[in-house]
C-alpha cells in the first residue's frame, strides 16, 4: 500500500500507526539527512517533525491517539529521548473510529 | 508545528541516557541507562513520575526493546538472561512477569504491543532470517 509522501524519500524505518491507521509516522531519507514524518493518510496532509541540525532520529513512537510523538535522537554520540505534544496540529484518531483503508487522499497539503 | 514537552523533556534529560521510547495512552516506556546499567523505565505522562516496576529489571537482564499498552498494565519485553534472548510479558496489576516462547524457535528483537494490550508483533530472527510474528495475549 503506497504512501503519498513517502515514496521517495528511502529507506523508511521505525514505522509507527494511530488508532484506526489515519497516521504514519515514520523515519525516511531525505538527501543526507534522516527525517521525522507523520503522513495524515485523511487529508493527504504531511507534517515534518523539527528536529536540531545536530540532531539524527533514530526510533520515534506515535501515541495511539496521535496525541505525542517520542523520537529518540543521538546529539554527539549520546542517545536522547524527546517528547513533543501533537495535540494543536493534528485531530485525535481515537479507538472506536473509522479504520482508513488504501494509501491514503491524493490531494497536496 | 509538533511542540517539544519541555518540562517531560527536561525530567528524561535528568533520568539518564534514554532509547527505544514506546507511548501508549498517557504512559512511555523507554530503556533507560546510568552507570553503565539499562532498565527499563515507564513514566505517567500526566503525573510527571517514573512507576515502579517490581519484578521486571534484573541487574543481570539486558533490555533491548519495551512496549506498553494504553491501559500502563502490561509491559512487553525483549532482554538478553544468561546469554539467551527471551520475550516477556510483564502484568503490572500482578506484578507478574509470563515468558512468551517464540515457536518455531528464534531470537527476538523488536517488539510493539497492541495499544488494548491482546497482541504484540515481535521482529524474530530464524536461520539469518527476520520475521514478524503477531502473537494473541490471552
Amino acid at each position: 500500500m503506497p504512501l503519498r509522501h513517502f515514496q521517495n524519500r528511502q529507506p523508511h524505518s521505525s514505522p509507527s500507526l494511530s488508532w484506526n491507521g489515519r497516521y504514519v509516522a515514520a523515519l525516511v531519507q531525505q538527501g543526507n539527512q534522516r527525517l521525522a514524518l507523520i503522513e495524515d493518510r485523511v487529508s493527504g496532509n504531511l507534517h515534518r517533525l523539527p528536529l536540531p541540525a545536530d540532531n539524527t532520529a533514530v526510533r520515534l513512537s506515535l501515541s495511539p491517539e496521535a496525541r505525542q510523538l517520542a523520537v529518540q535522537v543521538t546529539q554527539a554520540g549520546q542517545w536522547r529521548v524527546q517528547l513533543f505534544d501533537l495535540r494543536s496540529l493534528l485531530e485525535p484518531d481515537l479507538p472506536g473510529g473509522t479504520a482508513v483503508q488504501g494509501g491514503g487522499a491524493q490531494t497536496s497539503p | 508545528m509538533p511542540q517539544p514537552i519541555a518540562p517531560l523533556n527536561s525530567r528524561l534529560e535528568a533520568i539518564g541516557v534514554n532509547r527505544d521510547p514506546a507511548l501508549s495512552g498517557r504512559w512511555l516506556a523507554l530503556i533507560s541507562g546510568r552507570g553503565g546499567r539499562e532498565q527499563v523505565l515507564l513514566l505517567d505522562l500526566e503525573r510527571h513520575q517514573p512507576i515502579d516496576l517490581p519484578g521486571l529489571n534484573r541487574a543481570d537482564a539486558q533490555p533491548v526493546s519495551v512496549s506498553v499498552d494504553a491501559a500502563g498494565e502490561r509491559i512487553a519485553l525483549v532482554r538478553q538472561l544468561e546469554g539467551r534472548t527471551e520475550l516477556v510479558l510483564y502484568r503490572r496489576s500482578a506484578q507478574s512477569l509470563q515468558p512468551i516462547p517464540m515457536l518455531p524457535s528464534g531470537v527476538a528483537r523488536q517488539v510493539q504491543l497492541q495499544a488494548d494490550g491482546r497482541q504484540l508483533a515481535v521482529e524474530v530472527s530464524r536461520g539469518g532470517i527476520w520475521q514478524v510474528d503477531l502473537v494473541q495475549i490471552p
